[in-house]
């Protein structure tokens, strides 16, 4: 069993597990953080970012004036962003079977994966996965294509060139892989493929394992996985979170006693308390309202959205932010909104009680309708005109690249009284606000996350109790800036083995057993003897029927009597000739009851000699030699067949057959 | 009354032997008891004269009775030994052998009320009751009863034990009284010698002791532990020092046992030892003991013990030093870096200190007695600076900003522990008033605002925190650096904390503002730092809070913002109309109740508000008709200073003649009308002190010339709550015959009374005696109680008809 790893990313992880004869790829997350080494896109023609200069190295001697601009003292690419993509020389990804999908977030690379590398398996999601994935990935084509850039940035990436660039760019690594958004079709393609799945619902692969989703209480629809032979388990936990938010609870149970367990999707933020950051986002917003001014939260267009509008919902009577309007603009606003209220059997217990009432099972309906809540696709259009301040605005993308969050940076970026409270853990905000430096704007840095923490996940596993953990080399160590939290990284005994991108590792478990089927009528022929209380064994003759990796045993077809005609004399052929098996002997000889034995039958003369494995016993008179092991007798005896059956006999007599 | 009572006494002792009676409430009984207990303590002639031998009899009576209720049982034997208190009932008690009766349960018709808890307490209040001279004392000791109170002290009922625990005591001091001192000398030789009877009852309690403590049943030793502790303490010389001998040998024993679960009762007792003065003497090896718990292998066992120390005030200062060095330790342990070479964290500590179940209660606990000793100031060699610094590192710890320490696993169990963090704020809040606080300053104050910028931290928390920036701003509160760290620190956090999401977290900011605008008052550089701040404009949108008590904590805030501070009258202005509209909107009273005690504070300062003085009487229009009695209260606390104000000042200065005018004003705002309302008020505090308001306003008006008494101050009755009430009493006084006739409508001359004559028509004396009482004066009065029994008694009996 091998597992190879295609993303060095701990939350957006894409590994493959070769179990039995199935290729499975678990996950295929999109690393966007790429993104930031690229200028903005913005919306509406902007002065300020048309006008950068061009980067000329120091001495002159590269000219890269079209590809770099310099933007507040650091280099961008000025072309449409690039992402870096899992690793695809690693392994033919061809031969993958099946792609197992989490959670939208982790399955954004999709695209990449089945189209053009001649996959020609089946990916496997849950529903609310499978639209709100759909979703996301509508919306990133359209934030790329409404501002198209016709030329591509390459010359940059040349190693001799890229060494001489300055700053984070000189460090950025891979960057040959780095591939620009999808587009719409192979979107499509891609999704054409997704077989949607329940939880707990059990797929067979090829009859040689079963994979069944079950509920990891990160988002809608996100799953865990467990993929199972008849004798082994292994299971796949990536996002998942105990915190009661909107989605169903996690199901820890089901993954106990597993042989490997595969942990990924880790909070990404480990000293940040989702609750204690909700309390922040909602302080922080509350008081740049009340002094005049508007927040600007860049965010995913499903997930953590929910939970703020929510908590928001309760806080804004008691914070008197009663009248304040909040925007929510995104291409997918509205179906994202709609999607959340129709999965009602994905949603936590106390939200799907509320399915049954005549009431919304989110509280962000209400605020729809009493007007509180707008969604608009973009700034253009209805928006602008109805657009008033101050007022929250919820808009995407996270990175500040791309996406109507450009246009809002540019507009509100030169007041102070105006605040961008980042909520999405996935970017850095510091190198997300580069290229819009100097800016007056207020930064709240809130990363809610309300993946598993580091103590949770220890006794997590103390629960359900794995052999083997296997983790990516981030979770071994504590964070860099952080070297001094000893808590805040996994200590297992075992220690967990820890990959990192483009590792290769084998599994450290062996497969022992095979489950076989007896047919009745075979069984019943079967004699079995009791070897020890408990333990019966018998001797099994017959034919191994191996098909779709179900093996079954079937009675030995019986000699058909002697052909009447020509016809028959073909199959007569193909039947094995059925040797009756010589009997199996088991038991151990007890050397002095042997011994007596022997002198029963009038051999006296034994010199015993005792060897490490058992003993040799001596027949001085007959010239003949017993070697008596463990697991196997000798008689030496030079020509003298009558002596040899003698003590052959003798020694049978102490032995069991079957 | 009184002479009723004695009916109605007699009535009640012949229901009170039915079995089948069932009492109105478990309370009646004790009601009864305390009467009787008042009037025989005081000696009421009025209690021997008519009830003694109502009494005696029912108690004669009682014993006679075969089947009787066990709570009036319980009674029975309360009031035998309350009555047995005096001399001749006593007398009487016993030679009609009621005494042997009730306290020898072997000779009661019921042997198993014995079993019932509260009989058994009711033989012990009677016998406590009773034991109160020397003959009395002599009755215990001469029929054994000794034995059965023993028996008591390994009671299955805490409170059962630890009574008869105080009872011993009591005894073992009566009998041993004659012995004692000079100074009651001449007493003792009137007394009779101390008898043999006596003696043994000492020498029972003593081998009673020996043998509890010694016993294998944990139960008993426990009970023998607090009965020695309790003698220890509350016993005379001779006897204590006898008995601690006793106790002596098997205490050792226990003491080196190191028994967990004996621990706090060993304690006790060495904390009694270590109070009395027998602690300096050798011969009763306190200090060996004290020594041997100290240095246990058990570190929970010596921190325990040495916070007793810590609180034994005579302790030499040696052992005080011992066991100082063994509070410290797991503080110092815990943040000991790992540079530095500790040589007090021993392997049995750093041990403990790593697993997280004994980790935190030994932090806690070493925490806990910190501050205590810290607070107290109790020691002079205590290192402070170590302990400043290493709090101020736990405290870092706690939210994961302190890098590695000597125990790493240590660290980790005390991230985001809110009880650690809570303790510790303690002991640095403390520290602020040590002499070295001033070096710490700094470092103190980054590590509490750290506190307060860390989202995680708990709402309790968050209280601690604000109380020790309290406590060290005051450190040096004067500093340039301090005032820079509110202002540029301070100011933005309490900005952001207004607008958090847990109201107890806005709540305790919102005070913290009032507490912090308290505290630097006068300060003119802070007063400017504060205006500028836009602190007040937050106050002000406070004002709105949803949550009422954050509301009621900005009023005050706002309040003790704008109390000294000379701000533009705008400001006041616009607080003044945001405070009457919480006044006249607002459906929860705290908001309410905080915006009177700002008016009030706003009219005692001495600043003016011009603001307020326009809206002085709607402020008390709206005050006097809320709903809330501690507003109506408060709003009279506003009237008292107005009079005080306007009455006393025109009085002292100007003499009698100014008086008119400012009668005169009062009038206008409507302030005697108020009066009067308030009297009648239905709640009791608000009538109360509006009589006691009208009774000075009379002794003024009094005073002054009655030409002054204008028509001006005729009120006009007829369109007042209390108008009726007044006019009841007009005629009531002046024609009672002709009272019936008016009864239906006032005469119009009837209408308008003067102030004067209605001050004088009105009995306030009278009134306030009668408002002096509790409201439940009534129902609690011995008629009341006695009449629920017997009315209770009837009912009974109808029950028994109405079933069958």
């Amino acid at each position: 069993m091998k597992l190879y790893c295609l993303s060095g990313h701990p939350t957006l992880p894409c590994n493959v597990l070769k179990f039995k004869s199935t290729t499975i790829m678990l996950d295929c997350g999109l690393d966007t953080s790429s993104a930031l080494y690229f200028l903005p896109l913005p919306l509406v023609h902007s002065p300020r970012l048309s006008k950068l200069p061009g980067w000329v190295s120091k001495d002159g001697t590269v000219n890269l004036e079209k590809e770099l601009k310099e933007c507040a003292g650091r280099v961008f690419v000025d072309t449409q962003p690039e992402f870096c993509l899992p690793e695809r020389e690693l392994l033919d990804l061809s031969t993958v079977d099946v792609i197992l999908i989490s959670n939208y977030h982790c399955m954004m690379a999709l695209p990449y994966i089945t189209e053009h590398t001649g996959f020609s398996g089946t990916v496997y999601a849950t529903e609310p996965t499978f639209q709100i994935g759909r979703l996301l990935m509508e919306e990133l084509v359209t934030f790329m294509e409404r501002v198209p850039k016709a030329q591509s940035a390459t010359c940059w990436k040349n190693k001799e060139i890229q060494r001489m660039l300055p700053g984070p760019l000189k460090d950025a690594v891979d960057v040959w892989s780095w591939k620009r958004c999808y587009n719409m079709q192979e979107v499509n393609s891609a999704l054409s493929k997704v077989q949607l799945v329940g939880y707990s619902q059990k797929v067979e692969l090829f009859g040689a394992v079963q994979v069944t989703p079950l509920s990891s209480g990160y988002s809608l629809g996100s799953s865990n996985w467990i993929i199972q032979s008849h004798y082994e388990k292994v299971s796949y936990v990536s996002g998942s979170s105990l915190l009661t938010t909107h989605p169903q609870p996690m199901d820890q149970s089901s993954l106990k006693n597993s042989d490997v367990l595969i942990l990924t999707g880790l909070t990404q933020i480990p000293t940040a308390n989702p609750d204690g950051m909700l309390g922040e986002f909602c302080s922080n917003l509350a008081m740049t309202i009340r002094a005049g001014g508007n927040v600007l939260v860049p965010c995913y267009s499903s997930g953590v959205i929910y939970d703020l509008l929510e908590c928001l919902y309760q806080f804004m009577d008691s914070a008197n932010l009663g009248t304040t309007p909040f925007y929510f603009i995104s291409p997918v606003a509205n179906s994202s909104l709609e999607f959340s209220q129709i999965f009602a059997e994905w949603l936590c217990q106390n939200k799907q009680s509320k399915v049954y009432l005549p009431e919304p099972p989110f509280p962000h309906a209400e605020l729809i309708q009493t007007n509180k809540l707008k969604h608009y696709p973009s700034i253009h259009g209805e928006f602008s005109s109805e657009f008033r301040q101050p007022c929250v605005v919820f808009t995407g993308h996270p990175s500040l690249r791309f996406g109507d969050v450009v246009h809002f940076m540019e507009l509100w970026g030169k007041s102070s009284l105006n605040t961008i409270i980042f909520t999405e853990p996935d970017f850095s905000y510091l190198d997300a606000l580069a290229p819009y430096q100097p800016l007056a704007m207020k930064c709240v840095y809130c990363p809610i996350d309300t993946r598993l923490n580091f103590h949770q996940v220890s006794k997590f596993l103390k629960e359900v109790q794995p052999l083997h953990v296997v983790c990516p080399e981030q979770y071994t160590q504590p964070p860099p800036s952080q070297s001094h939290r000893a808590d805040l990284m996994l200590e297992l005994q075992p220690p967990p083995m820890a990959y990192r991108r483009c590792s290769v590792l084998g599994l450290p478990f062996r497969r022992r057993y095979e489950r076989i089927h007896l047919l009745p009528e075979l069984a019943k022929s079967l004699v079995p003897s009791e070897i020890k209380p408990g333990v019966s064994v018998a001797t099994v003759s017959a034919v191994l029927q191996s098909k779709d990796n179900k093996h079954v045993l079937q009675p030995v077809p019986k000699p058909v009597p002697v052909p009447p005609s020509k016809k028959r004399k073909r199959l007569m052929e193909e039947v094995p000739d059925l040797l009756s098996p010589k009997p199996l002997l088991s038991g151990a000889v007890p050397l002095e009851a042997f011994l007596a034995s022997l002198h029963k039958s009038g051999i006296t003369e034994v010199k015993v000699e005792e060897t490490a494995d058992g003993h040799i016993l001596h027949l001085q008179a007959e010239d003949a030699l017993i070697q008596l092991e463990e697991d196997a007798t000798h008689i030496v005896c030079d020509n003298n067949e009558p002596l040899r059956t003698a003590l052959r006999d003798l020694v049978l007599r102490f032995l069991q057959k079957l | 009354m009184e002479s009723n009572c004695s009916s109605l006494l007699s009535a009640v002792c012949e229901v009170l032997p039915n079995p089948k009676l069932l009492l109105p409430d478990d309370t009646s009984l004790e009601k009864l008891l305390d009467w009787f207990k008042d009037l025989i303590n005081h000696n009421d002639g009025q209690y021997i004269k008519h009830y003694q031998p109502c009494l005696l009899e029912f108690l004669h009576t009682m014993t006679k009775s075969e089947a009787v209720d066990s709570t009036v049982f319980s009674f029975t034997l309360k009031l035998t030994g309350l009555l047995a208190s005096k001399e001749d009932s006593f007398n009487w008690l016993q030679e009609r052998g009621v005494l042997l009766h009730m306290f020898d349960p072997d000779s009661w018709h019921e042997i198993e009320l014995w079993k019932n808890a509260s009989v058994r307490g009711g033989w012990l209040q009677g016998l406590w009751n009773m034991l109160q001279y020397q003959q009395a004392v002599g009755f215990f000791c001469k029929t054994g009863l000794i034995k059965l109170l023993l028996s008591l002290q390994n009671d299955e009922s805490f409170f059962l034990s630890s009574l008869t625990n105080q009872i011993l005591v009591h005894v073992l001091n009566l009998v041993t009284l004659p012995v004692l001192s000079s100074s009651i000398e001449s007493d003792a030789q009137t007394r009779p010698p101390v008898s043999t009877d006596c003696r043994s009852v000492t020498a029972e309690v003593m081998s009673h002791v020996t043998r509890s403590l010694s016993s294998e049943e944990q139960a008993a030793v426990a009970s023998g532990l607090r009965l020695l502790a309790v003698t220890v303490e509350q016993c005379r010389d001779p006897v204590k020092g006898q008995l601690w001998e006793h106790a002596l040998e098997p205490l050792e024993v226990l003491v080196n046992l190191h028994d967990d679960s004996l621990n706090l009762s060993v304690m006790a007792v060495l904390q009694a030892a270590a109070k009395s003065p027998f602690f300096t003497n050798p011969e009763y090896k306190v200090e060996t003991l004290i020594d041997a718990m100290l240095y246990s292998k058990n570190t929970n066992e010596s921190l325990q013990c040495a916070a007793l120390i810590l609180q034994v005030d005579s302790c030499p200062d040696h052992l005080k030093k011992k066991a100082t060095d063994v509070v410290v330790r797991p503080l110092l342990c815990v943040t000991a870096s790992s540079t530095i070479v500790q040589d007090g964290c021993d392997s049995l500590l750093a041990n403990q200190l790593s697993q997280k179940a004994s980790c935190v209660p030994l932090l806690t606990q070493s925490l806990s007695s910190i501050a205590d000793f810290v607070f107290k100031n109790s020691l002079d060699d205590v290192p402070i600076r170590s302990i400043t610094s290493s709090v101020i590192q736990l405290l870092k710890m706690c939210i994961g900003h302190q890098p590695s320490t000597f125990l790493r696993t240590a660290a980790s169990h005390v991230i985001g522990c809110c009880k650690i963090q809570k303790y510790s704020l303690d002991v640095l809040q403390s520290l602020a008033d040590s002499k070295e606080s001033v070096d710490f300053l700094q470092e103190a104050l980054t590590v509490l605002l750290l506190y307060l910028q860390c989202p995680d931290t708990h709402a309790t928390v968050f209280k601690k925190t604000y109380q020790a920036v309290l406590k060290w701003l005051g450190v040096s509160s004067s500093s340039p650096t301090v005032l820079e760290t509110i202002s540029h620190d301070l100011y933005p956090l309490l900005k952001k904390l207004v607008c958090d999401g847990r109201w107890e977290v806005r709540d305790s900011t919102l005070e913290f503002i009032m507490q912090l605008t308290a505290a630097f008052k006068g300060n003119p550089e802070y007063n400017e730092a504060f205006r500028n701040s836009g602190m007040i404009s937050v106050l002000l949108i406070s004002l709105s809070d949803g949550e009422s008590y954050v509301q009621a904590s900005a009023v005050s805030a706002l309040g003790e913002a704008l109390t000294d501070t000379p701000l533009c009258a705008s400001f006041q202005e616009e607080a003044v109309t945001h405070l009457l509209s919480i006044l006249s909107k607002d459906a929860e009273s705290f908001p309410r109740r905080a915006v009177m005690k700002v008016f009030t504070s706003w009219l005692k300062s001495p600043l003016s508000f011009t603001g307020l003085d326009n809206h002085l009487s709607s402020v008390l229009s709206l005050g006097s008709s809320d709903f809330d009695w501690e507003v109506k209260v408060q709003t009279l606390e506003i009237v008292d200073m107005l009079m005080d104000n306007s009455l006393s000042c025109s009085r002292s200065s100007q003499g009698r003649e100014s008086m008119k005018q400012p009668l005169h004003r009062l009038m206008g705002l409507g302030l005697f009308d108020l009066l009067l309302k308030c009297l009648f008020d239905c709640d009791r505090p608000v009538s109360q002190k509006a009589c006691a308001l009208l009774i000075k306003l009379r002794s003024v008006l009094r005073e002054t010339d009655s030409s002054e008494h204008s028509d001006d101050l005729t009120l006009d009755i007829s369109s007042c709550s209390w108008g009726e009430e007044v006019l009841q009493r007009f005629h009531r006084k002046q024609q009672p015959e002709e009272w019936s006739s008016v009864k239906n409508g006032a005469p119009d001359s009837l209408k308008k009374i003067h102030l004067c004559e209605i001050l004088e028509l009105l009995e306030l004396e009278d009134m306030q005696c009668i408002l002096s009482l509790s409201s439940d004066h009534v129902i609690n009065s011995p008629r009341s109680v006695m009449e629920d029994i017997l009315s209770a008694a009837q009912q009974s009996e109808l029950n028994v008809v109405d079933c069958y």
